[in-house]
């Protein structure tokens, strides 16, 4: 066993190839993954589409060479891999259209919320977990950390659910007419961003405390350094943990997702991977874990590199 | 500081965008109807998909050749004028109109009709339902133009109600040529009052009014429809269809709880509409191969176990009627002395004595050392969760171990089915003729899921379809069949589908066809 | 802290109410037993849910349930993680890199899809979601632990240890297992306040099978269709699953409030 402070610390190219060849390394892995569980899980797709009466026995001989399953599974695996790699993910099993063009027609609802909510995410946690650190003698502060307190602890689930029966029953008391559009997208975001804002913050108000007592900070604090930089000064080091959890967070949120998607009638990404995988349309199913897998392989291999950049000391343990 | 500055701008700029990505979602107030749908298909095209959701929009895209009057069954005429039957039962003559156009402006006539019919009954294309409707369909004669003939292998009643059905809707010969079975349900053509727009799965479903419709059948109340454009949006939980129609994200919904329904009804804002579904009626079908549902006197002792008018009422607070057969009462509607039998619990035990079982002092009710044990298979819809649940809790309390299998799909309800462990599985379908059941009690049927196989029973159900086109001797031969579904107790009959739909105060001249599902859209006004 | 109290008491409360729930009431949690969404009275008081289920008891028999998956499956991502990320943090580089990267793969399949992989396999029910949600934990605890480790490693009787020539092992049993237990306990509190999540998260969306199991979540999910004629449906599982998680974080963040409190 190596201890840290005794291994060389790589230089930033380094760390950000190695980084980067990790990442598609995992991608593939994750991506492999999937098409393995999946195939396992999911079991025969041509016995699965008779018993559902969606085929005839006699389909089944010509249905196994469309899908390709008479090869050996190796030879599926690799079709699978270059399809993928091309933008071809198959075709769903029930309305043959191609697993690509569903998952794009789908993709712009979810993204909506997504970005809105990572937005609505990052205003809050930063607010909490700022505020609870920064002023922690303070009431704003005790404020802030009790809000962080219960955005943890309130499930997404009962967010999302108390949201929605508040949004009703001022509906029916005040007769309010909201744009429905506004409506549909706006508090599904903020229910998911104060669901996991909460987290964020919290670690962000560790870290950030903790930074605070650290000789260097006390040191420039006597050193009369002005309030902003002494703030980004104490933020710096207390990052790099956020940074990842925010990547972690990127996970959550896709469950977060489908709970919102679901509560505010919404249509998506989420529910289009509970539907396929419950309808046993393993196409759309792979094809969307396998995406997902790729975008948040990618996404956590650009938060590591940002830690790296932030904080020296982490380069070492790469 | 600078940085502060930057990923400030950015995080207003995302923002932005997704406000104004939100701003996309909403709707111009004028002439235009949001309907709501509460499945999402696998597939829409109407000859070759099943659902029933697939029809609530497409019925105003297709006509028929000919309607059904949803007050008196009658036929009336449609895109045929008239028609002849046989004397054997096996040709249908129909004279069809020389008037209409297809929405892409090609001509109806009866090589459309044949085009159809041959994109139905082609192999490759694996239609579900409307080829099965068709029955001993064989082919088809161009008489002339305008003329065509249908022929069948053997009489077959239900026919003209399923030419009837937006599943036999006639589409446009070069688009089914030019689409093909996969891309056709996406650019749909038909003759109807509205035009099929656009489809984007689980999203929405675009229809616009079509100004050339001047060919409307007698059902229709209106010549053409009066609302531009009609857009159907997904609601696939029910908990939200409440929330929906509050906030006016949708004008009508069906499917509506029965809670929400009956406190939303007395609101102005709103009105109820309760659609009697015909059909087959929600039910639990024994499995008449696999111990101890095999014994009919079991069978019969746990449905006279049952309080099915409390679980009703529970469930559905009264917005639904109490099954009393394999028929739901519009369909078919038969004598009381025909009804299965109300809870009696006194004589359920005594004849689960009789046949060995007894309570034991930890209060299980066991034969030679075991205790009856049930399956339920239960999907998700119809509340059939929330009555296996009830059924469950009576039959606990009289010392038996009942499990629920709740599936997630028609799919997984398939694949539990032709495991064979189930004791109860939960079922109910749609339809118009009372030979729907013909699936679920013929000894060769698809749907046999009791596996029960009697020739008696294949012998009535094979001459209502065939012996006669009478209704009133078709109806005594099924009141027979539904005596013998009684008798050996085959199912547990829970409740005739109602469809609650709400509409909100906008909306007038909403009626539905024969089916119960299917709204005339031509009919629909808004008002302001 | 009277926080930290608090969180103590409900535990211990539920704990207690776990234990002897069939003592503390009369009704079944199956069985109907009155008028369906009845309100608070004598008989039941708090009501009955939407089958006219006594919803007192209901809840009563979901603190066990609720409690023993998430219990169960934290115990899972606690053991396996746990023991993973120890020898990854004590293994040469290269086990180490793989160790970590083999977590990192699991982490990218949305822990969701990980459970629905193993409802289409398995099948709904109990025992699937307490697997999907404790297996699909693992690799961030064993991040968590593995960082854990690292950090000991650091601390000066370990370097003391290694300056006289220690084994490894020798370091890993007698110096890092005695002084990782106290923060692995307080870890795993936290650790345990995900799992509920993600047990009653899962069983929300139903995948815990029977309708009629009394789970917290499941719960939460069928009254949301009442959610206007009775909000106790909604409001009361879904406050005692917050309260619940609230409790497991205040006592598992106890150790930044300490420092915090220094």
């Amino acid at each position: 066993m190596v201890p840290i402070s005794d291994r060389r610390a790589p230089d930033l190219l380094t760390v950000i190839v190695k980084r980067l060849l990790a990442s598609v390394l995992t991608a593939w892995a994750a991506v492999s993954f999937t098409f393995l569980t999946l195939r396992i899980a999911a079991g025969d797709p041509v016995a699965s589409l008779l018993s559902r009466g969606l085929a005839s026995p006699s389909d089944v001989a010509r249905l196994r060479g469309q899908l390709g399953l008479d090869q050996p599974l190796i030879h599926q695996y690799w079709d699978f891999l270059s399809g993928f790699v091309r933008g071809d993910l198959g075709h769903s099993l029930y309305s043959n259209r191609p697993v690509l063009d569903i998952i794009l027609e789908q993709l712009p609802a979810t993204l909506s919320l997504a970005l809105l909510a990572l937005a609505f995410t990052v205003i809050l946690a930063a607010l909490m977990g700022i505020g609870a650190a920064w002023w922690n003698q303070r009431l704003a502060g005790r404020i802030a950390e009790l809000l962080s307190g219960t955005a943890i602890a309130f499930p997404v689930i009962f967010v999302a659910t108390i949201a929605l029966w508040l949004v009703r029953a001022s509906h029916v008391t005040i007769g309010i007419t909201t744009r429905a559009g506004l409506l549909t997208l706006l508090m599904p975001a903020l229910v998911l961003a104060f669901s996991t804002a909460g987290g964020i913050a919290w670690t962000l108000q560790a870290g950030l405390l903790e930074s605070m007592r650290a000789p260097y900070f006390l040191a420039a604090r006597a050193r009369g350094v002005g309030k902003r930089s002494l703030l980004w000064h104490a933020l710096k080091p207390a990052l790099p943990p956020v940074v990842s959890l925010f990547a972690l967070e990127a996970a959550f949120l896709f469950t977060g997702t489908v709970v919102t998607e679901t509560i505010f009638a919404r249509p998506g990404l989420g529910r289009l991977l509970v539907q396929s995988v419950l309808e046993g349309d393993y196409p759309v199913a792979q094809g969307l874990v396998a995406l997902a897998a790729v975008v948040y392989t990618l996404s956590n291999g650009a938060a590591d590199i940002a830690a790296a950049l932030l904080d020296p000391r982490i380069r070492r343990q790469s | 500081m600078k940085q502060h500055s930057i990923s400030f701008t950015t995080l207003l700029l995302i923002l932005l965008v997704s406000l104004l990505s939100a701003c996309q979602m909403e709707r111009p107030v004028e002439s235009t109807l949001v309907y709501g749908l509460t499945l999402t298909p696998s597939g829409i095209d109407p000859h070759l998909n099943a659902s029933a959701e697939l029809g609530i929009p497409l019925t105003s895209v297709y006509d028929t050749l000919i309607f059904r009057d949803q007050e008196s069954g009658e036929f009336v005429p449609g895109l045929a004028r008239e028609w002849s039957i046989s004397e054997d039962g096996c040709d249908y003559t129909f004279l069809l109109r020389e008037d209409v156009t297809f929405h892409d402006s090609t001509r109806f006539d009866a090589a459309a009709v044949a085009a159809n019919l041959d994109y139905i009954v082609d192999p490759d294309h694996r239609s579900q339902n409307a080829i099965f409707m068709l029955g001993p369909y064989e082919g088809w004669t161009i008489d002339d133009e305008f003329t065509i003939t249908l022929h069948l292998a053997e009489p077959f009643a239900p026919l003209l109600d399923s030419l009837s059905q937006v599943y036999l809707g006639m589409a446009s010969p070069a688009a089914l040529a030019q689409w093909g079975a996969a891309e056709y349900q996406f650019h749909q053509v038909g003759t109807g009052p509205y035009r099929f727009v656009e489809y984007i799965p689980g999203d929405h479903l675009t229809l616009e009014r079509n100004p050339d419709y001047a060919w409307a059948p007698d059902i229709y109340e209106a010549q053409s429809a009066s609302i531009e454009t009609i857009i159907f949006r997904f609601f696939t939980d029910a908990a939200t269809r409440g929330y929906a129609l509050e906030t006016g994200q949708v004008d009508i919904l069906g499917e509506i709880p029965p809670n929400e329904a009956l406190r939303l009804a007395p609101m102005d804002t709103f009105n109820l509409h309760t659609i009697a579904v015909p059909g087959i009626p929600l039910q639990f079908i024994f499995n008449t191969q696999l111990e101890p549902t095999d014994d009919p006197e079991v069978r019969r002792a746990l449905l006279l176990l049952l309080d099915r008018e409390t679980i009703v009422s529970t469930v559905f607070h009264g917005t639904s009627p109490v099954a009393n057969g394999p028929f739901s009462s519009i369909l078919l509607s038969m004598d009381e002395s025909l009804d299965f039998p109300d809870a009696n619990a006194d004589v359920a035990i005594h004849m689960l004595a009789e046949r060995g079982w007894s309570l034991t002092p930890s209060d299980e009710l066991q034969r030679d050392g075991n205790q009856l044990s049930l399956l339920m298979v239960v999907p998700p819809w119809g509340y059939a969760p929330d009555v296996a649940q009830l059924m469950a809790a009576a039959w606990t309390t009289a010392g038996i171990n009942v499990d629920i299998e709740l599936v997630p799909g028609f799919g997984s309800l398939l694949e539990a089915q032709q495991r064979g462990e189930y004791h109860l599985i939960a079922l109910n379908a749609f339809g118009s003729d009372p030979s729907v059941v013909d699936s679920y009690y013929s000894s060769d049927g698809l749907y046999n899921w009791s596996g029960y196989r009697s020739d008696a029973m294949d012998q009535l159900l094979k001459a209502a379809v065939e012996s006669t086109l009478s209704s009133e001797q078709r109806e005594d031969l099924y009141r027979e069949m539904a005596f013998l579904v009684r008798e050996e107790t085959l199912i547990i009959p829970i409740r005739d589908y109602v469809n609650l739909v709400i509409a909100n105060e906008r909306v007038t001249g909403l009626h539905f066809s024969a089916q119960g599902w299917f709204p005339y859209l031509i009919d629909v006004r808004l008002i302001s | 802290m009277i926080r930290r109290l608090l969180a103590l008491l409900w535990i211990a409360v539920l704990l207690l109410l776990a234990f002897y729930a069939p003592l503390l009431t009369e009704y079944s949690e199956t069985e109907p037993s009155g008028t369906p969404l009845s309100p608070p009275s004598p008989q039941h008081p708090l009501g009955t849910d939407h089958l006219g289920r006594d919803l007192f008891t209901r809840l009563l028999f979901g603190v066990r349930i609720s409690l023993s998956m998430a219990l169960a499956a934290g115990g899972i991502s606690i053991a396996i993680g746990g023991l993973l990320g120890m020898v990854s943090a004590l293994a040469p580089v290269l086990l180490d890199d793989v160790l970590t990267w083999l977590g990192d793969v699991l982490l990218s399949i949305p822990g969701l899809l990980l459970a629905m992989l193993l409802v289409a396999g398995l099948g709904t029910g109990i025992t699937t979601v307490i697997l999907a949600a404790g297996i699909g934990a693992v690799p961030g605890f064993m991040r968590v632990s593995r960082t854990l480790f690292m950090q000991l490693g650091e601390e000066e009787y370990v370097e003391a240890a290694r300056a006289i020539g220690a084994a490894p092992i020798r370091i890993a049993v007698r110096h890092l297992l005695p002084n990782a237990i106290p923060r692995v306990t307080v870890l795993s509190v936290t650790q345990m306040a995900w799992a509920f999540v993600n047990t009653t998260t899962l069983s929300f969306l139903g995948f815990a099978g029977d309708p009629s199991v009394a789970e917290w979540g499941a719960m939460l999910n069928q009254g949301r269709g009442f959610m206007m004629d009775a909000p106790r449906l909604v409001l009361l599982p879904g406050f005692a699953i917050t309260f619940t998680i609230l409790a497991l974080h205040t006592l598992g963040a106890s150790s930044v409030q300490r420092r915090f409190d220094e």
